[in-house]
């Protein structure tokens, strides 16, 4: 179990940008819940294969065929910024 | 007490009573009840009467009438529904119009249902209490001072007030059942993969599973069998032949076997419920049943084991909410970095900010094994838990939640008291299997309790044969 769970670190991660207040309420929360989370470890479970998911042997694949979809103007009709038809973002390369 | 999900559609196809004198009623009655309970976020007036005049007109050319004709239907508000907005009860897809509509919306309009409104819930189906809904919570029909159970809460605080005979949530580790439970109505989580997802705002997507509710069980298992079936655009979507659950509630249970889990009635178990669940149990055995014990023994794991999994799993699918596509955009300094931090700290509220951390964290290189790959076995113990109570019962019945209808506030500052109301949801869910709450009485005070019946995968058809038992000693009561 963690000494001490990075806040600053997850919320980057996590691209969340927290106040001060956030980051303190949410490092205690954290560690109560991750501290409850540590008995699991009484489970000796070094032979049970994981669960990623409960039928993953049945799983049907669709055929890969192109077929009708969203509008392009459907498509960013909800966006926040639009410029020459696409989604619109601020600069992130120099 | 109202008329249920059959009734309508029967007097709809049979011309008894107009689609659209029914859509107007139940407006009627939303507009006059919603400002107590806030059970919608948003009442589609205009679109519900043009769907019911629609399902008038079709009638009047002599055109068949499907299932649900006229059938009323709330639909939480993490379903897609085209032209109506949709938030997840999250202030960073306020104002978002779904340009398409989900698969069981399809499939409800094309059975002739009338979708009346999207209905309150925990942001991003992430709460027990309606408590994380960013427009405030909506309110228990029982009792306006207390929760209607979350996530779904909306839905069912509007089944239980009959507002509309049924409706649409989702359930990823009760959802659907503990507001079923605190509201006394019926509510259903199929088999992993029985209803597709396809336009579900995802919160667990190895545990999401869109359910019906209703006010009896007859009309919840119509319901389901409508939006049930193999749909190409989910993946996740099983290609099976879908029952004919109404017929199955008709079903005898004389002879079939109920499993009762001690672990299930333990420490934390209010006492009220437990005695109400073991006189519901009582009952069935008098109507032929056979009651035995079982035992699930990693039970007690399934709190941790549930909050690493669906917190990693939603930590993932909320990092699409970005403010490029859409939804809220605050952008302080035109750095994209920036915009993401901003637009996430101020759309996303406290519960959905604290686990999108904790699935960060358990998912963050040096802590995948410890954390994330151990609830994954822990998971695969908890499967087996029931694959072997499951050989020697044919349904497993418990109480649904440990406690009546909590008040308002409650436990609001405290997440781990508030995880742990679910711990008798979270297994079923887990392990992927079929699973549903009905009422089996109140408590002293007057407030519903619900039993949980558990069954084996795609065996919906003997869990609502127990249901539709257990229906008519204890019905849907309608709050005062």
């Amino acid at each position: 179990m963690p000494a001490r769970i990075d806040v600053h670190h997850v919320a980057k991660l996590a691209s969340l940008t927290l106040t001060d207040a956030e980051v303190q309420r949410f490092g205690e929360d954290l560690q109560t819940i991750v501290a409850y989370v540590a008995q699991l470890d009484e489970l000796d479970t070094a032979d049970v294969p994981p669960t990623a998911h409960v039928q993953l042997d049945r799983l049907p694949l669709r055929d890969d065929v192109v077929k009708p979809g969203l509008s392009h103007e459907d498509a960013v009709a909800q966006a926040p910024a639009v410029e020459a038809g696409g989604f619109a973002v601020p600069k992130f390369v120099e | 007490m109202k008329p249920g999900v059959i009734d309508i559609a029967e007097s709809v196809r049979t011309g008894r009573v107009a689609a659209t004198q029914v859509t107007a009623q139940a407006l009627e009655r939303i507009e006059a009840r919603n400002p107590g309970l806030h059970a919608f976020l948003h009442v589609a007036d205009a679109e519900a009467m043009a769907q019911a005049r629609a399902v008038d007109g079709k009638r009047a050319r002599g055109e068949a009438l499907g299932p649900l004709a006229g059938v009323p239907v709330a639909i939480k508000d993490a379903i897609c529904t085209r032209g109506l907005p949709t938030t997840a009860g999250s202030k960073i897809l306020a104002g978002y119009v779904p340009p398409y509509d989900a698969t069981v919306i399809e499939r409800l309009r094309a059975a002739d249902a009338v979708v009346v409104g999207k209905t309150n819930m925990d942001e991003f189906a992430m709460g027990s209490s309606n408590e994380n809904s960013a427009f405030g919570p909506a309110r228990n029909p029982w009792d306006t001072a207390r929760t209607p159970g979350g996530s779904s809460g909306g839905s069912a605080a509007a089944v239980a007030a009959r507002l509309a005979p049924c409706a649409l949530g989702s359930d990823t580790g009760g959802s659907v059942r503990q507001p079923a439970s605190l509201t006394g109505t019926i509510g259903i989580k199929p088999t992993y993969g029985r209803v597709p997802r396809y336009g579900l705002i995802a919160f667990a997507s190895s545990l999401d599973q869109i359910s019906p509710l209703a006010t009896d069980v007859r009309g919840a298992a119509r319901v389901l069998s409508v939006i049930a079936g193999h749909d190409p655009r989910d993946s996740t979507s099983l290609d099976v032949p879908v029952d004919d659950f109404e017929a199955a509630c008709g079903r005898s249970v004389k002879g079939l076997r109920i499993g009762v889990p001690e672990e299930y009635f333990g420490e934390g178990l209010d006492e009220e419920v437990g005695t109400r669940v073991q006189a519901a149990i009582a009952y069935l055995k008098a109507e032929g049943c056979v009651v035995r014990p079982v035992t699930l023994p990693h039970t007690r794991f399934a709190v941790a084991a549930y909050y690493v999994l669906a917190t990693a799993e939603a930590s993932s699918n909320l990092a699409r909410f970005d403010g490029v596509r859409y939804g809220l955009r605050i952008d302080p300094d035109s750095e994209l970095r920036a915009m993401y931090g901003a637009t996430r700290d101020a759309g996303f509220g406290a519960e959905v900010k604290r686990r999108i951390l904790l699935g960060t964290f358990v998912l963050s290189a040096g802590y995948y094994d410890a954390y994330y790959l151990k609830a994954q076995r822990v998971r695969t113990l908890v499967r087996r838990d029931f694959e072997a109570a499951f050989r020697d019962v044919d349904v497993i019945c418990s109480p649904t939640s440990p406690t009546p209808a909590f008040r308002l506030g409650e436990k609001a500052d405290d997440p781990l008291a508030m995880y742990l109301s679910d711990v008798y949801t979270l297994p079923a869910s887990l392990a992927g299997v079929p699973a549903m709450s009905v009422p089996c009485g109140a408590t002293a005070a007057g407030l519903p309790v619900g039993l949980q019946i558990v069954a084996r995968p795609l065996d919906e058809a003997t869990m609502l044969a127990v249901a539709a038992a257990c229906e008519v000693a204890f019905p849907c009561a309608s709050p005062p």
